[in-house]
């Protein structure tokens, strides 16, 4: 079997300084000492290992942001979810590699170079450090890409020449080990190698011997490989703070085009999104953002987020956004469109979604009927569905303009009003203590308004509605 | 110089860039008004419709149109009161084509009328507004026609805005006794027409008024008889 290990020494600060291009020097620290630089650190002579305080002396200005291990793992798995559009079999390798089984992807991509092509794509994309290494076991991949070897070997003999002259120290060896190892004389790791495994046992430990046995052994690891998650979440840590919500637009794109690259490929699309937004000092928010008929493409979620954040006041500067869907469904891109020839750009229900995006979701709404005599409560307005069963509406005329509440007439209809029909008595509602007793009429007042109006039992008269 | 400034203040129009008003029309299912237009409302479009007071007719006058063609989507934005769902389903719209706007802020109903029209899915509109300044007028009448959808804009002035806003047709309405009377101040692509008797008494007839109408009063006795003896049916 045939192995590719990937390693990133600088994920994280790769991945946050990929939001925005940043000359400054910039370092991740981690209980007072630098775990990673970006280049510009690396050229005034920061290197990893070095102090805090002497980074500082070295560069006044030098930006320096936490280590954090749990973000480092949830960079990788976002990666790792990217990459299996390319891969079939990896295995992560926390806190900063990816182990790769080549030999089943070579024959797709016919032979290592075009495999290797299609792999490095969406690293460069991301803006990411990386050396890599190949071979014939998981272990002598890794211990070359940490080398620094960057080559893609095809044959073990290659392999096993590079690990000869590799020095002891570069090995990933115990610290300690390696010391021991150096002290017996045995700089480089084919040095160790030479020498008989049993004795080398008897002297050093087991530790040593298992390593070596794992140099050679090209099976898999042990550990289940990697998994794409079902359902999409990612998290997106901001390099600066965002203090206006039209700022968001940009981060907010990179994770809706993350979630496109996540949906596509599984035929998927979402009914709703929610954006979560971590403040700094301030209780985190969550903003959902619906579309009713489902979408996948991140054009189409920004143009809704965007309606939705021109409202938005933030409390507080935003560090972190995230991003996670509720009800993935199945998309079925041409089986409506193909017969049904459609004019415009949107279906119905994209713009009842950009319309509930802007406005509201009460504001938009359709009018449902319902089995009552009462007429203010013969129908109701709920939100839009796409589909319901038809219901019959009612013999009786009634007007299309009605009020929520009925006004009261100070004159009772005098000769000047003409009433057109009427009575009609509507007594209902006995069992939900709302009971009505009226006798409706549509009359004529004489502005030439057709109205509906109702008399009481103790002969008050009400509007009610027009005919509109 | 003072041509040019003219021109680019859209003050003089030359006959020339003129392509031709859109001559396509769709029936209103009044017969007279058919005949009064030339066949009916226009296809696309912006029209004006100054109602004065609601309640005289306005809806009843476009329910036989909206009833008619259901394909795509009706928009209603900013009714005066709420819209009844079994009136507008006697009338024969399909309430699930049916959608319903309100906003509070004029600028927001704007702009959702704009999305309607531009999204390509709604094929008939109607909005209540105060007013229209000449730029907002401008892009709804645009957006309707490139979109193949017609809207109507109420609004309760008794005449219409004197300004000369792009729209494609320009009515204010007054109630008659057995329908409306539609007074077309603009119609596009047609000279200036007599007022139109649009009779509703076929489609409605018991809201037209009975044709003797010197004596009201007998009407409400009678009637109010009739109450008491219904009531008394009733109980």
């Amino acid at each position: 079997m045939q192995w590719l290990y990937l390693c990133f020494p600088s994920l994280q600060l790769d991945s946050l300084l990929h939001q925005q291009a940043y000359s400054q020097a910039c370092v991740l620290v981690d209980k007072n000492e630098v775990v990673q630089a970006n280049p510009e650190a690396l050229q005034l002579g920061i290197k990893n290992g070095t102090g805090l305080a002497h980074a500082a002396l070295l560069c006044a200005q030098i930006k320096v942001i936490a280590y954090d291990a749990k973000k480092e793992h949830r960079l990788l798995s976002q990666l790792a979810q990217c990459l299996y559009q390319t891969s079939a079999t990896f295995y992560l390798d926390p806190p900063q590699g990816l182990l790769l089984q080549t030999s089943d992807m070579l024959r797709l991509y016919e032979g290592i170079g075009g495999y290797w092509q299609q792999l490095q794509q969406p690293l460069i994309e991301r803006g990411l450090n990386y050396h890599y290494a190949s071979a014939h076991s998981p272990l002598a991949a890794k211990v070359l890409a940490h080398a620094g070897n960057d080559r893609l070997l095809q044959h073990q003999r290659q392999v096993q020449m590079l690990l000869n002259q590799l020095p002891i120290q570069h090995a990933l060896l115990d610290h300690k080990l390696a010391l021991q190892l150096e002290r017996l004389g045995l700089n480089t790791l084919g040095q160790a190698q030479a020498l008989p495994k049993s004795a080398l046992g008897q002297r050093l430990g087991k530790t040593l011997v298992n390593y070596l046995h794992q140099l050679e052994d090209t099976s898999a690891p042990t550990k289940p490989a990697y998994q794409p998650p079902e359902r999409f979440r990612q998290r997106l840590e901001l390099l600066y703070e965002i203090e206006h919500s039209s700022a968001l637009r940009f981060p907010l794109k990179r994770l809706l085009t993350d979630l496109e690259a996540f949906l596509a490929p599984r035929q998927l699309k979402v009914a709703q999104l929610s954006l979560g937004l971590d403040y700094r000092e301030h209780a985190s928010q969550k903003m959902h953002v619906g579309c009713s008929d489902g979408e996948y493409r991140a054009e189409s979620w920004l143009s809704l987020f965007l309606l939705k954040l021109e409202q938005l006041k933030l409390p507080a500067p935003i560090i972190a956004i995230s991003l996670t869907t509720k009800g993935q469904m199945p998309w079925a891109p041409l089986s409506e469109q193909l017969f049904e020839p459609t004019q415009g750009k949107l279906t119905t229900g994209q713009l009842i979604s950009r319309l509930q995006s802007k406005l509201g979701d009460h504001a938009v709404q359709q009018v449902y009927l319902r089995d009552d005599h009462r007429p203010e409560r013969s129908f109701y307005q709920g939100a839009p569905q796409s589909s319901y069963p038809t219901q019959q509406a009612t013999a009786f005329l009634r007007p299309s303009l009605l009020f929520t509440l009925p006004q009261a007439l100070h004159h009772k209809p005098d000769q000047h009003w003409c009433i057109l029909s009427g009575p009609e008595r509507i007594q209902s509602g006995w069992w939900d203590n709302v009971n009505i007793c009226r006798d409706y009429f549509i009359a004529r007042n004489p502005a030439g308004q057709v109205c509906w109006l109702f008399r009481t039992a103790t002969e008050d008269w009400f509007l009610h509605g027009y005919f509109s | 110089m003072a041509l040019l400034q003219l021109e680019k203040d859209r003050l003089v129009w030359r006959a020339r860039q003129v392509t031709g008003p859109d001559q396509r029309r769709q029936s209103s299912f009044y017969s007279t008004l058919d005949a009064h237009l030339q066949g009916g409302w226009p296809q696309t479009g912006l029209v004006e419709l100054a109602c004065g007071l609601a309640g005289i007719g306005e809806l009843r006058l476009l329910f036989p149109l909206l009833a008619q063609s259901q394909a795509r989507l009706q928009v209603w934005i900013n009714p005066p009161a709420q819209l009844n769902g079994q009136a507008l389903a006697q009338h024969g719209i399909n309430l699930s084509k049916t959608l319903l706007i309100r906003c509070q802020n004029p600028q927001h109903a704007l702009w959702s009328a704009q999305q309607s029209l531009n999204s390509g899915c709604c094929s008939h509109l109607v909005l209540w507004a105060k007013n229209l300044t000449s730029p907002q007028a401008k892009r709804l009448q645009v957006a309707a026609k490139d979109n193949q959808a017609l809207m109507f804009w109420l609004h309760p002035q008794p005449e219409p805005s004197t300004s000369a806003l792009p729209v494609s047709a320009r009515f204010s309405l007054a109630p008659l006794a057995t329908g409306l009377r539609l007074k077309i101040h603009k119609y596009q692509g047609q000279w200036p027409q007599h007022p139109c008797q649009v009779d509703m008494h076929k489609l409605w007839p018991s809201l037209a008024m009975p044709t003797v109408t010197t004596a009201p009063v007998p009407a409400l006795k009678r009637n109010i008889n009739l109450v008491s003896l219904n009531s008394h049916k009733l109980q």
